[in-house]
Parts: C-alpha cells; structure tokens; sequence
C-alpha cells in the first residue's frame, strides 16, 4: 500500500495578496482557507453544501467554498470576509448588518456577507423576494432572517446614497 | 441503493489484444479514475487504494479487486468491494468483446451497489457522480485499448485542475484522456486556461462589479453591540478557530446499529497509518475514567455511561472508537481502518415499546424507566365530579426535533504531564466540569474551561461532556497534546442533541358550564434516548409552568422518562416546558372548538388575570397583561378581517386557519427543584458571578460567569457596568465567554434557562456598585471631598469623578487605579483595603422546595409571549403557508430592545421550523432518517414569513431592574400553528394531535385519520 501523498501547488490572489502552497488534491477549498491561510472568518456549517457559512467570492461570485477543491481555485481571485474592510474601516454591508441586528452569533455572518455582497453587486436595489431568493443557501440559525433582510435592504440604500 | 450503467465502444485493437489488457488486474485496475495504489494479492486479486471524494466524503478506500470471471476471449468480470467512510460498496464491472472488423466491439456493464450513511452525506448527487466516474473509466479503457493511445487531449485540459489530480502516479501512462466530468467542475474552473469566451467575459464583469462595490465610500460609526467589532470582521474566535501548537484531532468511529453487541474491535490497520498517534476504546475507557454522574435517583442511577460504548452500543452514533491523529484528514482516513464486528440487538423506539420492557437497554436498572413519579394539587377527584363537561384526549405527541446551532460542538483538550487540563470548548455551562472532574479523577481546580465565541447552542451544548471528557483522554494518550474533537453536521444531525419526545397520553379534562378548566388529569412519557446525561431533569422542569397561564387550581399527572436505543437528548430552546406550554395549549383549543366557544374566548375565560400569581405548585408568575397581549396581537394581524376572509375563503374551498399561542418563559431556575427528582442531589437555588476592575490604565473591565452565544452579553453588562458608573459603554470592557480562571463560576453558573437579564445583570450591577462605591471612597480621599457631593462623568481626560458644581476638582479614573496600584503607599491606612477590583455574585430569592409535596417556587421570572398565526393549508399536498403573523412580547423591562426583539425573531424561526419543517424521525431499527442538514432542512430564509412585532413591559417584582430572562419563549409557533392548523381543518373533524405539520407528515395524519381521539361528555 502506498502512503505518498500526492501534492499540486496552487496559487491563488486572496484578497488582493498572491499566495501560493502545495496542496493535497482533496484538500477542500475551504479547509485551504481555514487552515493553510488561517482566516478563519470563513466558517463550516455543515457537510452537504446547504448552509453557505463557507460562501467566499471567487472570480467574482459567491461561492460555497466547501464544495470546491483549493486547486479548482488555482488562479483565481478570492474574497473573505477578511478582505471587506479597508484600512480598518467597515464596509457599509457590515455596518448594516451590524446596526440592523442581523447578526446574533455571528457564525452564518461571513457568509451572509459574502452572498449578499454578490447580490448587491449585481442588484443594487434588490426587492425583498429577491434578497430571499439569493440568501436561500445561508441558513441562519439565531436570527430568524427578518434582521438580515433588513440589514441587506439597509446596506443598499447606504450604497446608493453613496 | 444500486445503479446500474451499460454501453460499448469499439477499439482498433485484436479481440486478443483486447482481452489480454482487460483480463490482468495490474492492468485494468489503474484506469479506475480514482486508482491510487495496488498491491497483486494473487493472480486475479488485486489490493487497491483508490481516491474517493464526493461532498465533504473523502479519503482514501481500499478495495479488493476480483477477476472473478475470465472466459478468453470472450468475457472478463471483475468484483471490488471495500469500505468508504461510514458506508460500503459493490461494484461490479463486466466485459463481452465481439469481433467487429478488424477491430473489437467492447460491450460492457457496470453495476453499483452502496449501503450506508455514504448516501445522504453525498447528498443525492450519487447516481450522477457515479455515472461520472464510469465515464471515466470508459473513456480511459478507450484510450488504453486502442492502437495509437492519446497521449493528452488540448493543453489546456492535460495542465488543468482535474488532469493533474488523477494524474496517476507513474507517469507517462496513457490515461490521461479527461473529459469534463467531474461533478464540479463544471460549476466553476478559476484558472484562466480552458474558460470560453462568454466565460471570460462573465468572469470579468462579475470581478468589476465586485471591486466597484468594494470601492464603496465608508463612514466611521458606531456598531450598537460590542461584539459585532469583532464577529462582523470574521475575527471572532470559535472553537473550531483555535489552533495551538502540536495539535491533534480526534474522530470517532461510531456504531451504525441502534442497538447492538460489540463483538471485537481491531485498530490495528488504523494504528499503523503514518500520522495517527493513538486509537481508545471502551474497554481502555472504562479502566481509565468513571461512569459518569446520574443524576436520577435509584435504580436509574446505577446507569453506566462512559465516554465511549462499553461492549454494547445503545444508539445509531454511539462512538465506539476515537482515533487521534496528526490531522482531521488523516483521522478520518484512519477511522475507516477500523475494524468493528457487531452483532445486533432488539431496537427500542417507540415509548411504549420501552415501558413494555420487552427489551431492557440498561439490564441492571431492570426497566426502561429513568424516572416515574405523580405530580397532584388540589382536589382533583372532586373537580371532575363537579364538572359540568368532560372531555377526554387519547393521544398527543410533541415531536423529536433540534434546535440545532450552526456551529457543531467542538472542544480543544489539552491534559498536561502536571494533571492540568484544558478544555476550550463550546460548552454553555459550568456543569461538565461537575461531571467530567469525578469521571476523570480530576479536582474542579485542575480543571480550566473556557470559551470565547460560540456559534449558538439553544441548550443543545449542555449534554455534551461525555465528548470532551474523551478529547482529555485522548490528549492525555498522547503525552499531553492538544486534541481538538469537532463534531461534523452529520454527526450532529444524527447524535448531536435532539430535544425530547414527549408523549401524553389519557389526558382528561374538567370544565364548568362557562368552559373553564377546572382540572386536568393526564400520563406523559418523555423518551431521552439511551442515556439520561441532563435527564431525568426534564420530569421536573416542566412543572415551572404546569398550569400554563391558565387559572386551573387542580391538576394530577403521572409524569414518566423511558429511555430508547435513539441519540441521548438534550434541552432544546424551551426545554421541558415548551413541550407542556404545547400540551396545554392543545387542551385549550380542543375544549374551544369541542364546546363551540372561539378561542380567543375561551383563552380569555381561562386567563390568569391577577399578578403575582402562586401556581397549585407554589411557582410565582409575577407580573403579566394576558387579555392586553391578546387584544395587542389580534391588532398586529388585523384579526376580525382574517376572521371574515377565512369563512369567505371556505365557502370556496379553502382552508385558512388562525391560531393563538401562549407561552410562559419561566427563567433563572431554581435548582432546588432537582431535588424533587432525586432528593439527595445537592443543588438548591441559583447565583451568578461577576467582577469588575479598574484596570491599570484606568479602564473598566467586567467578567461575568455566562456563556453567551449571540445573546449579546457584552452589551447589556457595559449598558449596566456604564449606567452605574455614569459614562459610556465604550470605556468599559466586557471580557468575551467564560473563564474558570476569571472567577466567575459558582458552579450553577451559565447560559441557559433564560436567566441572563436577570442572574447576570444583577450580577454586574452589584460588582459595579461595589466598584463605584471603592471609587468615590478613594476620589472623597484625593479631593478631600465629601462623598455625597460627587458625581461621575466623562472630563477632559477621559472619565471622571468630580466634585458636583466644581469641575476643576476632579480625578480622572486613570488616576484613581494608580492610586490603588502604583501608588499605594500614598493611601492611607483605612483605605488600603480598597483595591478597585471586586466580586459579586448575585444569590436568586428562593427557598428550598418541598420534596414530598413537589412543591415550591422553581423559576424567578415569567416572560410572556403570545403569538398568533394565520395559515393556509392545501387539503390536496397539505402544504401550508403562514399568511401572517404577529407577536407580543413581555418581558418585563427592557434592557436592550435591539437584543430582546431579536430574541423573539430568533425563537420564532425555531419554532416556525419546528412546527412546520424541522423533524428527527427514526425507523423502526433505530436509523436517524435526517441525517444531514439536506434532509433534515433547517429553515431557510425562504420558508421565515415577514413577523410583526410588538412589546410590552409588565417589569417583574422580583428583580432590581424590573427585568425577565426571555430568550428561550418563543417556541410559541409550534402552539400557534397547531392551533391554526386545527382550526383549518376542525371543520372536517380533524384534531391536532402531534406538534409537526410538514407536508408529507400532515399529509399521513389526514389520509390516515379515522376516529377523532377526542370525547366529551356534558352533564
Ligand atoms: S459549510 Fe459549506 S455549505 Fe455548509
Ligand atoms: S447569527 Fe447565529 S447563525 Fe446566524
């Protein structure tokens, strides 16, 4: 039986800063995040790609990073949530989230982030039904949404204002 | 499950050819896509490692490779079977070649067999990766068949992600022809190379659209919690987030049989993987620590709970083995090693079937009973003489369900070569060190537990110390070393702290001839699961709210536990109460529409009107609005419209119904009432600690014993700390999660039981006084002031004392540590005793409860929560839809209405989801059937109707700020929703008798309902 562990280098810009690491094959994007980069914003939730504690941006859209092996991502462009605030300052999504209670926990909240970070972008003045639609892989266990369906609605009226 | 695929190809190879490759293992094996290694055991058997990876699924399997049929050359079979975690598989793959010109016609079959949990953790995506995989296969036997092999496909392809993955290990072997057929890669491929144009172009205008709202312009404002700086960021420290140096992990290897007989175990396969330092056992288990503490009296006691199965497992994910090793991957690897025989055993699962007691899971205990006993106030007997209507309910059932956290229970153990351990962990109270200290023969000094962010733990978190007592074990197995245990969703799903099952049966019900209860008799069986761990405690919570809110003074029930071969539960948001609030509420409904009167009637006759109110049972409601919250959320809801379109919408076919919930969240126990279970348990009352320092610079800094978990403790303790000492909540810091080693735990200390508004603030507020107190003693000294002509603000240099009227006299708190720490020989003698760094620990009001009588006040505060629901149901799919719904809330004063109306929501998204979505059913061997999150289906934001909301301050009597803990009272909607869904579906003579009304549930429950469970009897 032969125990050589197979490994591929990858490389991959996290927000903004290239990294490169050998990888095992298997390892999950996530678990590269986590555990070789040690941001631990990005959380685990679960094993089945349902709950979207692990959402990133990848190239530009949200993502579930659980469901991803690191070297699917090898040249990509990631963003944690880590990478939202810029000198110390918030984001305005992170500040709604925050003064609209749409956090408890804070476990789902990077994830949240992320997702609605891609929906805001797309979608700067999205309808209730379509802040439902795009947050339906997120699950919150604390919140029972209603904060952060107003926290999204709050961020794009910030954004918008300017 | 099997799959079966078929298929041929032809090859320019002789049939010879074809037949002699196809023929040899050492051959054929390597193109297996996930080919990793192989071993020739003899001629036709080959030993591989192959790659298996689907979902979070993943690791190495080995497999024995069977030529079992080879007929040259004619046909070929081949036989592999082998082992992936937590399953197995069969996969049979056979060949016919024909000639076909002067080339071969292939014709071939694969068949698939899986059993096992591999299924739902792969998630439904089964049939199609599998299709995938053979694909694969085809396409490299294909290629390794012809005469003029492909060496690679484009560029792009060969270099790309997948090529180098299933590259195999010798190279310049042939099989590299990929085709896009990975289950993922066709959702996404980050390099550049290989993406389309149209690809290319999405990319970069969702990367542009991304930077531009990154750009956006920010503003510098203050976040209205303390600890949303931090959770906001992603810089929160969960469990899971803690890596200390030379940390291991440990998995464990769990049994898949409900009920079954550990026959023999062998780690040695899974000891010799290189990385893995150690396995347990039971059998090590049991000679190495305890059976844990039962809290329940004789025979129930005599329980022996280890951290591991010992000789028999009693649930599906009893841990049997643990292994530890220098990875979780590696762990999981080596978990599969694991070689376990069982021989199974009789199942229990349903209660009845375990007071029958045909099958005894704990033999020296001689039932399934872990508790039995009567609960009987007032004149029972006379009151149902004296009734005008009695109405009798065979049948109620609330349902097995979890209130489930996002974040799975996790600890980091660390028992060092001095007996010291530590546990950083997701624990929400003090009680493991209680239990883990003598199970491992450890004094509670040696113990250090701490936490710091937990990603919920709605009581779920409580029974877990069976697992960090076995994470000790296993770092004191290995020398020493940190080992972290991270429970996966699907272990949690299956074992990870269901709430129980309780069962009501012959309930009957007294009533005068105005419908007001008079009195209730009733038997109710809670099923724990195989191990009591927090139970039997729930025999006696429930009795916090016996008569619900209702002014009934006679009540008799036989209140009984049992114990199945299902997961050991654990308290669930609403713990024991909600299950009778549930009860009650179905009682109230079933006389409303059995005597004709309206139910929001009915509530009003039956009302609890005059506050405080002592209970039959000596508990004290103390202070409440009933008929205004019921008046308040009829308003919300806009109930005499719903009333007019809910019979308009009948006369066309359709089933809207309305319900009413009300619920008591009875907080801040009193722990004297574990005694009415066991008297000789030593626990009466209930106290909290807090401390607060003037730190050196001149800071405030606060402890306090809780374990929060999104309650937002942070902020409330800096409101309280800050009122009191009259500056800002931005001057003081509140240390996040518990420490043993901050002084803060009286033992009973924690999160739970809806306490911390009450236990905690008090808490604060007493250290804060008795720092404020040091502090104008020492500025009366400095500004040779009088103390009475002081006051608190906020200078020039930050927050001061000051002389009222003379700003100039002032000492800033800066300088007040100083004189306390730096400059102490500048005090004088009878201050030298003041250090500005205090201790107080709040001691609830209560007094010890009367054993025999079962009698006495067991919680200190009652929030109340009405609810009311309006629902559609669709009589063909039994779906239902909340069309609206509102919510009243008291709990007393507010200290926080930011936190306090996210409580609600929160509770109200469990509840919802209890009612409507979330349930933990097992078959009849004892299979979990929801064993991940994709099958149990926690609520998403999609399924959460848009809640109304309003609140009411009744301030509670009992404590200093007129404050009620609250954050376990909104299991409301499984009340409001039965009772709308009854009143849908009464008019067809349906009675709610279970708690759960998912579509196929409801669905069931109609097709099958025959006789209502329900008759009265009017004189
Ligand atoms: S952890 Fe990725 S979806 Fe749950
Ligand atoms: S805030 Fe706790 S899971 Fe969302």
């Amino acid at each position: 039986m032969s125990d050589a562990k197979e490994t591929i280098e990858v490389e991959i810009t996290v927000n903004g800063k290239s990294v490169r690491r050998e990888v095992e094959p298997r390892l999950l994007l996530v678990e590269f995040i986590r555990e070789n980069l040690q941001l631990t914003g990005t959380h685990v939730g679960c094993d089945t790609s349902y709950c979207g504690a692990c959402t990133i941006i990848l190239n530009g859209e949200a993502i579930k990073s659980c469901t991803l092996l690191a070297v699917q991502a090898d040249g990509g462009e990631v963003l944690t949530v880590e990478g939202l605030e810029q000198d110390g300052q918030l984001h305005p999504l992170q500040q709604a989230f925050s003064e609209c209670h749409g956090l408890q926990c804070g476990y789902c909240t990077p994830g949240m982030l992320m997702s609605s970070l891609a929906l805001l972008a797309e979608n700067p003045d999205p309808s209730v039904k379509d802040i439902r639609k795009r947050l339906a892989g997120n699950v919150c266990r604390c919140t029972g949404y209603q904060n952060i369906i107003k926290s999204v609605q709050s961020a794009a009226k910030a954004l918008q204002e300017g | 499950m099997e799959m079966k695929f078929t298929g041929e190809f032809k090859v320019d190879q002789t049939r010879d050819k074809v037949f002699a490759i196809l023929s040899d293992p050492e051959q054929f094996a390597p193109m297996l896509p996930t080919f990793h290694s192989l071993e020739m055991k003899d001629e036709r058997t080959a030993l591989l490692r192959v790659k298996v990876g689907i979902g979070k699924i993943r690791g190495t399997a080995s497999t024995e490779l069977v030529l079992d049929e080879a007929e040259a050359p004619l046909r070929a079979r081949y036989i592999g079977q082998g082992k992936v975690m937590q399953g197995a598989y069969k996969m049979i793959s056979s060949f016919e070649l024909e000639e076909s010109g002067d080339g071969t016609l292939v014709k071939w079959q694969g068949e698939t067999q899986l059993v096992g949990k591999i299924l739902s953790l792969a998630g439904g995506g089964m049939q199609g990766y599998a299709e995938k995989e053979i694909n694969k296969l085809i396409s490299s036997l294909q290629n390794a068949l012809s005469k003029n092999p492909q060496k690679t496909e484009s560029k792009a392809k060969a270099d790309g992600w997948l090529a180098r993955i299933l590259r195999k290990s010798d190279a310049g072997e042939s099989t590299e022809a990929i085709n896009d057929s990975s289950p993922a890669e066709s959702i996404i491929s980050a390099g550049l190379a290989g993406l389309t144009e149209d690809q290319l172009a999405r990319r970069t205008e969702n990367q542009s659209k991304i930077s531009k709202i990154l750009s956006a312009k920010r503003s510098e404002k203050r976040l209205p919690r303390k600890e949303d700086m931090r959770l906001i960021r992603g810089q929160g420290l969960f469990t899971d987030d803690f890596h200390p140096a030379g940390m291991l992990h440990m998995v464990c290897v769990r049994s898949p049989y409900a009920h079954a007989k550990i026959v023999s175990i062998d780690v040695s396969a899974a000891e010799a993987l290189p990385g893995v330092v150690c396995t347990l056992t039971g059998t090590e288990v049991k000679a190495q620590s305890n059976a844990f503490t039962q809290l329940g009296p004789e025979p129930s006691a005599l329980i022996e709970d280890y951290c591991l199965a010992v000789d028999v497992a009693r649930y599906q994910g009893d841990p049997v083995v643990a292994v530890i090793a220098e990875s979780a991957q590696l762990a999981t690897d080596a978990a599969q090693l694991v070689e376990i025989d069982y021989e199974t055993l009789p199942v229990v699962v349903d209660c009845r079937e375990a007071m029958e007691a045909k099958t005894v899971l704990h033999e020296q205990v001689g039932s399934n009973y872990t508790w039995q006993g009567e609960y009987e106030y007032g004149e029972v007997d006379k009151a149902f003489d004296e009734a005008k209507h009695v109405v009798k309910i065979d049948d109620l059932k609330f349902h097995r369900y979890g209130s489930t956290a996002l974040e799975c229970t996790a600890v980091v153990a660390t028992w060092n070569q001095l007996d010291e351990l530590d546990l950083f962990c997701n624990a929400i109270m003090a009680v493991p060190i209680a239990m883990i200290g003598p199970a491992l023969n450890l004094s509670s000094d040696k113990i250090r537990l701490r936490t710091h962010d937990i990603g919920g733990a709605f009581g779920n978190k409580i029974s877990v110390y069976p697992f960090m007592a076995l994470a000790a074990l296993a770092s004191k197995k290995a020398g020493g070393a940190p080992v972290k245990w991270l429970e996966t969703r699907s272990e949690h799903m299956m074992s990870g702290g269901h709430g129980s099952e309780r069962n009501f049966f012959d309930t009957e019900v007294a009533l005068d001839k105005e419908g007001v209860i008079t009195a209730i008799r009733s038997t109710h069986v809670d099923d724990c699961g195989a191990y009591p761990r927090y139970e039997p405690l729930a025999c006696v919570i429930w009795a916090q709210v016996m008569p619900a809110t209702y002014k009934l003074r006679n009540m008799k029930i036989d209140m009984r536990q049992v114990v199945t071969n299902k997961s050991p539960t654990a308290p669930n948001r609403g713990y024991s109460r909600l299950p009778h609030l549930w009860f009650m509420e179905r009682i109230i409904d079933v006389c409303g529409h059995e005597l004709g009167i309206p139910a929001d009637e009915i509530r009003l006759r039956n009302y609890i009107k005059e506050f405080p109110y002592t209970t039959p049972n000596g508990c004290v409601y103390d202070s409440g609005d009933l008929p205004t919250m019921l008046q308040k959320a009829k308003d919300l809801v806009g109930w005499d419209e719903w009333k007019k379109k809910q019979e308009e919408a009948r006369k066309e076919g359709r089933y809207i119904g309305i319900g009413i919930g009300t619920t008591l969240d009875s907080g801040t126990n009193n722990f004297g009432q574990s005694q009415i279970i066991n008297p000789f348990l030593p626990f009466t009352g209930q106290s909290q600690a807090s401390t607060a320092k003037l730190d050196l610079d001149g800071t405030v800094n606060i402890a306090v014993g809780s374990f929060p978990q999104g309650q937002g403790h942070e902020t409330t303790s800096a409101q309280v700390a800050a009122e009191v000492l009259g500056i800002d909540t931005d001057f003081i810091n509140v240390k996040t999660g518990f420490d043993t080693e901050r002084n803060t735990n009286t033992g009973t200390g924690g999160t739970y039981a809806s306490q911390f508004a009450v236990t905690g603030l008090s808490a604060v507020h007493g250290a804060a006084v008795k720092l404020r107190d040091e502090m104008k003693k020492l500025a009366a000294f400095s500004l040779e002031a009088n103390e009475d002509d002081l006051e608190f603000g906020v200078g020039e240099m930050g927050p001061e004392i000051r002389v009222a009227g003379s700003p100039d006299k002032n000492i800033n708190f800066w300088a007040l540590s100083n004189l306390v720490n730096y400059n102490t020989a500048a005090l004088p003698e009878e201050l030298r005793d003041l250090h500005c760094n205090v201790r107080h620990v709040y001691v609830a009001p209560f007094q010890t409860v009367d054993k025999e009588k079962k009698y006495g006040n067991l919680t200190l505060t009652y929030a109340m929560q009405l609810h009311i629901a309006v629902i559609e149901i669709n009589k063909e799919t039994a779906q239902t839809k909340i069309l609206d719904y509102g919510i009243v809330d008291d709990c007393g004063t507010v200290i926080n209405h930011m936190i306090v109306e996210g409580q609600s929501h929160g509770g109200a998204g469990h509840g919802i989801a209890a009612a409507l979505l979330e349930t933990m059913p097992h078959d009849k061997d004892g299979n979990v059937i929801c064993g991940s999150f994709t099958d149990y289906a926690p609520i998403t934001i999609n399924n959460m109707p848009e809640l109304k909301y309003e609140n009411m301050e009744s301030p509670s009597p009992f404590s200093y700020n007129g404050a009620k803990g609250m954050g376990e009272g909104g299991g409301a909607p499984l009340l409001s929703i039965s009772a709308a869904v009854q009143d849908a579906l009464y008019g067809d003579g349906f009675i709610v008798q279970n708690s759960h009304h998912s579509p196929m549930f409801l669905y069931e429950q109609l097709k099958n309902y025959k006789d209502s469970p329900i008759s009265v009897e009017t004189r």
